[in-house]
Order: structure tokens, then C-alpha cells, then sequence
């Protein structure tokens, strides 16, 4: 029975792990580069640009800048202080890169190959590591929150305050937006019907109609929230450098760093992916990619290629929004979570099972064609008043003013009649929250 | 049943029972452990499992796959380390890579959702809260009678026998009715093969085990949504009540500290 030769299944998962993995760390390489061009662009100055090919003059636009970066990491000296917890320690960064790694297990990262004929091999060929999980979304989830373990282990383990801190404000945040990135996530789950993400492609490109047209409420909602996931600029506090010196990672040099901040990279490549895939329509572009699954090798390369582009296109909003925005102070983090998104989550949730519920009702009353704008109409509707309801509802705090405990009461606009909940520092929730619910 | 072949089998459970409480005895925390006492214990843990799984082998139910026996065993010496380990942090640690495990064996089994949101739920969500309150209350050195577990011998012993107790009873039931137990995933890709549509698309075509079930998701929820609904509806009324009670209960330990605050001023 046992087989020595793997089927040509396993051989052809192998293939695509090998390809995804080498895209992945090949295209986190040149990521960086990319944010420090950009970086430099918002900043008006040049950038790298002077690395070419090695032994010669070539400068290539500074294309050789991340084989110099990479082997400079790799090459320096991997110091392990000698307070640290060594065993936890040296597993931290191992099971984060290992998570953000195989996440990419159930995300497409293509449509799907013509038929290639090969025996044993089922056609077509889908760009997907494990085609027949039924629970990719869940999976992209599981994985991600086994990330945490990285981040909180290597903040504990490095016995270092500013570790310490970067770890539990990491974990603190991960966990809050896990939330608001479910609700997102749900609508678009409830109206692709499926919880795969090539069929949620599939759906959309059925239809012609993207999500994020569908549901501005819930591609806002995961989108903030994935920016948090991946801890880029607004929510980067794990790591604020100018507080905390590198957070979780401080105590980190040599090749366990690289294996944080590739981990790091891999999350905002997550986070695109996810964003094209579930509100941008994947590979679906409108009068370039049909929705047939038969399709020659030009339009298979064509859909890898339209996926890719908007991937990048993501991620190149992502480091623009890292250079637009400052940092949130962390009871604005959390009261963002909590009392802005994870609201507007439900809105939008509780929209999209209502449009889905009587949008069968409604083609019957009004015809296909009105009862398909209806049904965008409504989300619309729902988006402005949950956006002006909240912005109503939560006024902004923007007072970064430092907190005084003597005199002054009542003098700052919003901090309520005491000042005692000042006192409890930065974690305490808002003052006019505690003066309400009495 | 034929009381010949189920007499060494007796035996041998007997035996790993044994083995099994006197290795917990000697690896749980006590005040006078030595390396030599752990060490042994570490040694009959080993013989402890290896006796169990050859019980299941005996009695008639343990899975020969490769995949499964690495899932289980990670499973089961990662929760023996849970328990045995001194630090909380590490136990915390170790009870995460047994969540990993029994997800593993869940997926094995071809229960996709269950395994994946044992991960989502407890290994996600829970665990990083004990996580997070160990790590901010870790004593730089703890009290003695924080180092020993309280009751070594009986948790030993009453430990052991449950398992062995649910052994033999779970060889029982697929003694006397084999095919049931063992033919189950056979029955259950069947099942699916009756559930899904005639016109299969072409990716669904692929030879389909029970890890990759295209349909899991949807039967479980038309199950757990149709024959289940009401257990359903009153576990989320029973999680709805215990979240207003969390804030009702966190708003006035709050509003003391305000009133207690106000005061001192």
C-alpha cells in the first residue's frame, strides 16, 4: 500500500509551499525596500539608491539594498543577553514567523492553472496550498492569533521592561481588533455563503460586484482593524520606538530580529491579501477576467498578475497611511475598538443579514436589476448613519496634554467634573465614561 | 465477548494504570522532589502511555495513522508537562501546544470547524488572558505553598483510575460493537457522499477525504442550527447574561474606587 514516490498531490503542494514561501520572503525584502523609497519620497530627500551589483559600479536604482540588508542581519552577531528566559526566548521568534507562515496554507494567491493533464492531479490546479480546507477564514484567524504567543513570549522572555510592555500592549491590541476584524469579516462571509476564501473571490466576481461596494461599513471596519492587526503607524504602539525603544523585540539581535520583522512584513502581506481578496475583488477585474473556472494560461497568468497589482496597491495605501498619521495614545486605541468599531461592526453585520434575508422578497416585488441597487443602497445608508452616529456618539479626544491631578477641575473640555480617574494613569477609560455611569 | 483475549489486556491496563499514578505522584510538585524522583517519573510516564496505547491497540480502537499517533502524542505529553511543570508561565505554555494538539487530532479526524476554533477560542483568545495575568503577576519568588501541588497522591491516584475507567469503558463499547467505532470515518464520508450535489464542480471532483470535506462547514451549521437551535439560542442568552453581569459587576467595583477616591481627597 505505502508508497515510497509522494502522489503528485503532495508533490504539487509541495511545489506551491516552495513557490509561496520564496515569493513571500522575496517579496518582504523588497517591501522594505519599497516603505524606505517611500519613506523617503514623503520625505523629500532620496532614499537607497546606491547598491547595485556587487564587485561593479552598477547602481540599479539601489535594487541590491535588500540582498546587502539581509546578509548584514544575518551576519551580525547573535548576542543572547544573559537575563533573558533562554528556551522561550530563543522559540519566540520561531513561532511567529512559523504562524505568519502558514496562514498562507488557505489563501489564494492566484485563481486557478488550465488543465496541465497530469495523472493523479486533479484539474484545474487552484493557486492554493490546501484547496479542500472548508475553513480558510478561520484558519487565517487561528494562525494569527497563535501569532500573539510570538509577540507576548518574546516580550516576556527578553525580562525586559520595555519588551515587557510592548508584549501586553501587543497581546492588549491584538486581541481588542480580533473583534472588529471578525465583524468585518462576517458580512462578507454571510453573503458569499462560504467561508473559502477563493469562493468569496468566486462570488464577487459572479456577480461583477466587490464587496467593498456592498459593504463600505464592513471594508471600513476591516480595514481599521487590520491595520491594528498588523500594529502599522496609527496602532504601532507594541513597538512605539520613541516609548519603548523596539518593544517586544528589544532585547533581539542578529537573525531572530530579521525573524521578527520578516514576521512583521508577513503580517501586512496578510493584511492586504485579505483586504483584495474579501472587499477588492481578488483576481476579478471587470472586462478582463471573466468568472469562468476554464480558463487558458494567458488569463490564469492575467488573474495572478490583477491580484498581485492590487495587493501591491494595498500595501503601498499601508506604508502612505505610516508617513499621514501619528500614533494613537492606547486608551484611544482601545476606546476605537471598542466603542467606534466594534459598533459599526455590528451595524454592518446586522445590514448585510438583513439585505441577504429579503433580497429574494425583493427581486420578485422590483426586478433584478433595482433590487440589486436597493440592496447597495442600503448598506450605503447604513454606513453614513452608523459614521455620523459615531462620530456624534464618540467625540474625539484629541488632548495629549499631560495630566495634571491638582486644580483645574472641569477646565479641559471633555474630562468631566473629577480628576481622580486621571490618577489612573493612561489605561484608565475616559473620565466622562465613569461620570456617565453614575 | 471472549474473556481470553480481554484477560492480558486487563492486565496490561492494570499495570499502566499503576504506572501512571505513580508517575504523576512522583512528577507533580512536591516539597521533597530531586532530580533522581523526577527523572524516574519521567520514566514511568513514558512506560505509563506506551502501556496505554498498546491497551487501545488490544482492546480494538486506536488509530494506526502516522499523523494521528504524532497529533496524540504531542496532546498527551504536552498536558502531562502542564501539570507537572513548576512555572506557570511554562504551564500556560504547554497547555497551548496540548490545545495544538487535540486540534490536530480533530482535524485529523476530519472535524475541520472544531479543530480550528479549539485554536480561535481557547489557544486565541483564553489562554493569552491567563497568559497575560501570569506574566503581570509573576512572582519573583514564589510562596512555598505556591511551588507544591496541594494534593500529590490523590490527584495521582483519582487521575490515573478515571483514565483507566474510560479506557476499558471505551474498549467496552467497541468490543462489543466493532464496527461502529471503527468504520465510522468510512460511514461519515458516505454520508457526505450523499449529501453533496450530483453536479460536482470540477474542484470538488478531487479525491476527498474527510480532512477536506467541502461541505463540513455548512452540515455543521444546518445541524447545529436546525436540530440544536434551541441549546443554541440558550447558550448565547446564557453568554449574553454573564457579559452584562461582567460590566455590571467591573462599573460598580469603578464607582467605588471613585467614591473611595473622592473621599481621600
Amino acid at each position: 500500500m505505502m508508497n515510497l514516490l509522494p502522489s503528485p498531490l503532495i508533490l504539487a503542494a509541495l511545489v506551491k509551499i516552495g513557490l509561496l514561501v520564496g515569493g513571500l520572503m522575496t517579496a518582504a525584502a523588497y517591501l522594505v525596500l519599497l516603505e524606505r523609497w517611500i519613506a523617503a519620497w514623503v520625505q523629500d530627500r532620496r532614499g537607497p539608491n546606491r547598491v547595485g551589483i556587487p564587485l561593479t559600479k552598477i547602481r540599479l536604482f539601489g535594487l541590491g539594498q535588500p540582498l546587502a540588508d539581509g546578509l548584514k542581519i544575518i551576519l551580525k552577531e547573535d548576542f543572547t543577553p544573559s537575563h533573558v528566559d533562554r528556551v522561550l526566548y530563543n522559540t519566540a521568534p520561531l513561532v511567529i514567523l512559523a504562524a505568519s507562515l502558514a496562514i498562507f496554507a488557505s489563501i489564494p494567491f492566484g485563481s486557478v492553472l488550465p488543465p496541465l493533464g497530469i495523472p493523479g492531479l486533479p484539474d484545474p490546479v487552484p493557486f492554493l496550498v490546501a484547496p479542500g480546507l472548508d475553513v480558510g477564514v478561520l484558519w487565517v484567524f487561528a494562525l494569527s492569533s497563535i501569532a500573539v504567543y510570538g509577540v507576548l513570549l518574546g516580550g516576556w522572555a527578553s525580562n525586559n521592561k520595555y519588551g515587557f510592555i510592548g508584549g501586553l500592549r501587543s497581546s492588549a491590541q491584538l486581541v481588542a481588533y480580533e473583534i472588529p476584524l471578525g465583524l468585518g469579516l462576517l458580512g462578507v462571509v454571510l453573503a458569499a455563503g462560504s467561508l473559502r476564501l477563493d469562493m468569496i473571490i468566486n462570488a464577487q466576481a459572479e456577480t461583477g460586484i466587490w464587496y467593498v461596494f456592498a459593504q463600505p461599513l464592513g471594508f471600513i471596519v476591516f480595514m481599521v482593524a487590520s491595520f491594528a492587526e498588523a500594529a502599522r503607524l496609527p496602532f504601532d504602539l507594541p513597538e512605539a520606538e520613541q516609548e519603548l525603544v523596539g518593544g517586544y523585540h528589544t532585547e533581539y539581535s542578529g537573525i531572530k530580529l530579521l525573524l521578527f520583522l520578516v514576521a512583521e512584513f508577513l503580517h501586512m502581506i496578510t493584511a492586504a491579501f485579505l483586504i483584495v481578496i474579501m472587499f477588492l475583488g481578488g483576481w476579478h477585474l471587470w472586462g478582463v477576467t471573466g468568472s469562468s473556472q476554464d480558463i487558458g494560461w494567458i488569463q490564469a497568468l492575467l488573474r495572478f498578475a490583477i491580484l498581485s497589482a492590487k495587493i501591491l496597491g494595498v500595501i503601498v495605501f499601508f506604508m502612505l497611511v505610516r508617513w499621514s498619521w501619528p500614533r494613537f495614545r492606547f486608551d484611544q486605541l482601545m476606546s476605537l475598538a471598542w466603542k467606534v468599531m466594534l459598533p459599526l461592526g455590528l451595524v454592518n453585520l446586522v445590514t448585510v443579514a438583513a439585505v441577504e434575508e429579503y433580497r429574494p422578497q425583493l427581486e420578485n416585488l422590483l426586478g433584478p436589476g433595482i433590487a440589486t441597487a436597493v440592496a447597495i443602497a442600503i448598506p450605503w445608508l447604513a454606513c453614513l448613519v452608523g459614521w455620523v452616529g459615531s462620530g456624534i456618539l464618540t467625540p474625539s479626544e484629541s488632548d495629549n496634554s499631560p495630566v495634571r491631578t491638582h486644580g483645574n477641575h472641569g477646565n479641559h473640555g471633555n474630562h468631566g467634573p473629577f480628576d481622580v480617574e486621571r490618577e489612573l494613569g493612561p489605561h484608565a477609560p475616559p473620565a466622562n465614561e465613569l461620570a456617565g455611569s453614575r | 465477548m471472549d474473556q481470553v483475549s480481554v484477560a492480558p489486556a486487563g492486565m496490561l491496563l492494570a499495570g499502566s494504570v499503576t504506572a501512571l499514578a505513580a508517575a504523576l505522584w512522583l512528577l507533580l510538585p512536591k516539597a521533597l522532589d530531586t532530580p533522581g524522583t523526577r527523572r524516574l517519573g519521567a520514566l514511568l510516564g513514558a512506560i505509563a502511555i506506551l502501556g496505554f496505547a498498546a491497551t487501545g491497540r488490544t482492546l480494538g480502537c486506536l488509530g494506526a495513522d502516522a499523523v494521528f499517533l504524532v497529533v496524540a502524542g504531542v496532546a498527551v505529553v504536552s498536558g502531562l508537562a502542564t501539570i507537572v511543570t513548576r512555572s506557570p508561565v511554562y504551564a500556560a505554555i504547554w497547555f497551548a501546544l496540548t490545545l495544538a494538539g487535540v486540534s490536530g487530532v480533530l482535524l485529523v479526524l476530519g472535524a475541520q470547524f472544531l479543530g480550528v476554533a479549539t485554536i480561535v477560542v481557547y489557544a486565541g483568545a483564553i489562554l493569552v488572558m491567563f497568559l497575560f495575568v501570569l506574566m503581570l503577576a509573576q512572582p519573583s519568588g514564589m510562596a512555598s505553598y505556591d511551588r507544591v501541588s496541594s494534593e500529590p497522591l490523590l490527584a495521582a491516584v483519582s487521575g490515573a483510575v478515571l483514565l483507566g475507567l474510560l479506557t476499558l469503558s471505551v474498549g467496552r463499547l467497541s468490543a462489543s460493537a466493532p464496527p461502529a467505532c471503527c468504520a465510522m470515518p468510512s460511514r461519515a464520508q458516505a454520508a457526505a457522499e450523499a449529501v453533496r450535489p450530483q453536479t460536482a464542480t470540477p474542484s470538488q471532483a478531487a479525491p476527498q477525504n474527510q480532512m477536506t470535506d467541502a461541505d463540513e462547514v455548512a452540515r455543521l451549521g444546518a445541524e447545529l442550527f436546525g436540530r440544536h437551535l434551541f441549546a443554541v439560542e440558550v447558550a448565547g442568552l446564557l453568554l449574553l447574561v454573564a457579559l452584562v453581569g461582567a460590566i455590571a459587576v467591573v462599573s460598580r467595583a469603578e464607582a467605588a474606587d471613585g467614591d473611595q477616591g473622592r473621599s481621600r481627597r
